[in-house]
């Protein structure tokens, strides 16, 4: 308890201590605060009521935003499958490999997503194929990670009487090592899909297709009651996604 | 039963995907060519990082870590306020309860990109609105946090408090906070966490820090300086998370 009082004590004065000298050389100024803040009052009075007038090419782009997350997804997991097993030290063909890989896999998911979407645009050019491409190598990065942490706590014993009846490697994975980890695979997925989701809805802000550009577009115009329908718009794409993830995540643990 | 619903899922999930391939024109063969010119780009534009641009970017390096730290700060202080009502084992009335918890859900859900858009207009280019912008969605995502931290503390003391004749405000001065505290500090530190990787690109669209030098380079196609700046952030975000780590595992 004694220990515990000391370190927190010393938190609070470093947080302290920190907050003060990053609002100082922020330099945030009153009147900019002020002024700012009237601004945003006489917005929030233009964003009601809502223009729908749009509403087609909005709610297309909102598809476009769950179909670049799957696809993200989907491409991320399945290279994530394949990786994951040379990254795990307990099927790994060799110790130097599952290193390698694993490292890789941190180097990809220390990058934001959306830097990694920036390097494509400027790689392969405007739309959606960038923004898959970032999501699934963004995936790819964290699921290599959680998917090999699932198979290195694979009971020994499993993989040893799966061995001991003659099967090779391959035969090993297939019938002791993947059925004992699917479910939390399947889980990691469904987590990560929700993460990506959030993500389509933003991609489109620096030119990756999806709902983010109709956003972006909206407030270059500003047309605000165009942008408050769609920012609702992305909070129910959002939330429901999190529901249905919510319950599918139940689900799947009792059964 | 079971191969049954694993046949339907697996069935919905082809469907979903072939469903998206072939509406957002996505082809394989486009997969091999842009990963190839991914690859060039990366090997011969962006590598090796330019050195010589890292001192301009230690200012917007700190900008960054300033952002995130004072959001969090400013959040949780929000967030703790409105934690006790939204959790059902402290909330006043139900009332409180749903409002708090509704509103927060808005906040967590919009990604904080979306408010770093509309704050632009009004506050104009610059850290302030990244500041903001990451204050919002992290008093959203904190106060349901916090909530859950109160929701799971053991009752016995707060019993015990209340049995004293104590009023609302003393039963959580004296049970509630003192065993919530590290869980709220612990979640108040990953915030800090998430808020760095995010800061990083609210740059990108005008909130400030690194994200915003990174995207000037990349408009003035100077590669290699953008490139030193991504490497800037990767060391950020790995530090970062390295002392918000030690900080949750000290408190646990």
């Amino acid at each position: 308890m004694k220990r515990e009082t000391t370190f927190l004590r010393g938190l609070a004065i470093g947080s302290i201590v920190l907050f003060i000298v990053g609002w100082q050389s922020l330099g945030f100024q009153w009147n900019v605060i002020r002024d700012g803040t009237k601004k945003l009052g006489t917005f929030l009075t233009h964003m009601w009521p809502f223009d729908v007038s749009n509403a087609d090419v909005i709610l297309r782009a909102g598809v476009e935003s769950f179909q670049i997350a799957f696809l993200g997804t989907t491409f991320g997991v399945a290279l994530s499958f394949v990786l994951a097993f040379f990254a795990a030290s307990n099927t790994s063909p060799h110790w130097l490999i599952a290193r390698f890989v694993k490292a890789l896999a941190g180097v990809v998911r220390a990058i934001p997503a959306l830097i990694w979407v920036l390097l494509f645009i400027v790689a392969v050019g405007m739309g959606a194929f960038p923004g898959i491409l970032a999501l699934a190598f963004n995936s790819t990065g964290m699921l290599v990670k959680m998917f090999a942490q699932s198979i290195e706590e694979v009971d020994e014993g499993v993989i040893e009487s799966a061995r001991s009846t003659g099967a090779n490697r391959l035969q090993v994975i297939g019938r002791a090592v993947v059925p004992t980890v699917f479910t939390s695979l399947v889980a990691w997925s469904l987590f990560r899909f929700e993460i990506n989701f959030r993500y389509a809805t933003i991609l489109g802000m620096v030119g990756a297709g999806g709902i983010g550009w109709e956003l972006t577009s909206a407030m270059r115009m500003y047309r605000l009651d165009e942008a408050a329908f769609i920012i609702v718009v992305i909070f129910v794409m959002v939330y429901t996604v999190e529901l249905i993830g919510n319950r599918l995540k139940r689900s799947y643990m009792t059964y | 039963m079971k191969s049954f619903r694993t046949i339907g899922t697996v069935g919905m999930l082809v469907l979903l995907f072939v469903w998206s391939y072939r509406s957002v024109d996505f082809r394989f063969g486009d997969l091999w060519k842009g990963l190839g010119e991914t690859r060039s780009f990366i090997w011969h534009d962006l590598l090796p990082p330019d050195v010589s641009a890292l001192p301009s970017f230690i200012e917007p390096a700190l900008q960054t870590i300033y952002m995130s730290f004072i959001a969090m700060v400013l959040a949780s202080v929000c967030a703790f306020f409105f934690s006790f009502f939204a959790a059902y084992t402290t909330s006043p009335h139900p009332l409180f309860r749903y409002v708090v918890r509704g509103a927060a859900s808005f906040f967590q859900a919009i990604p904080a990109l979306v408010w770093v858009l509309i704050l632009v207009a009004a506050y104009g280019l610059g850290p302030l609105v990244g500041t903001i912008a990451l204050f919002l969605s992290g008093t959203g995502l904190l106060t349901r946090s916090f909530a859950e931290v109160i929701e799971e503390i053991d009752e016995g003391p707060v019993e015990a408090v209340r049995a004293t004749g104590a009023n609302w405000c003393q039963v959580m001065a004296r049970a509630v906070v003192p065993q919530a505290l590290p869980g709220i500090v612990g979640w108040a530190f990953y915030k800090f966490d998430l808020n760095i990787r995010e800061a990083a690109v609210i740059g990108m669209v005008g909130g400030g820090g690194i994200g915003f030098s990174m995207q000037k380079s990349l408009q003035l196609f100077q590669y290699r300086e953008a490139s030193m700046a991504i490497v800037l952030i990767f060391v950020l975000v790995l530090l970062i998370e390295y002392v918000t780590r030690r900080v949750r595992e000290a408190l646990l």
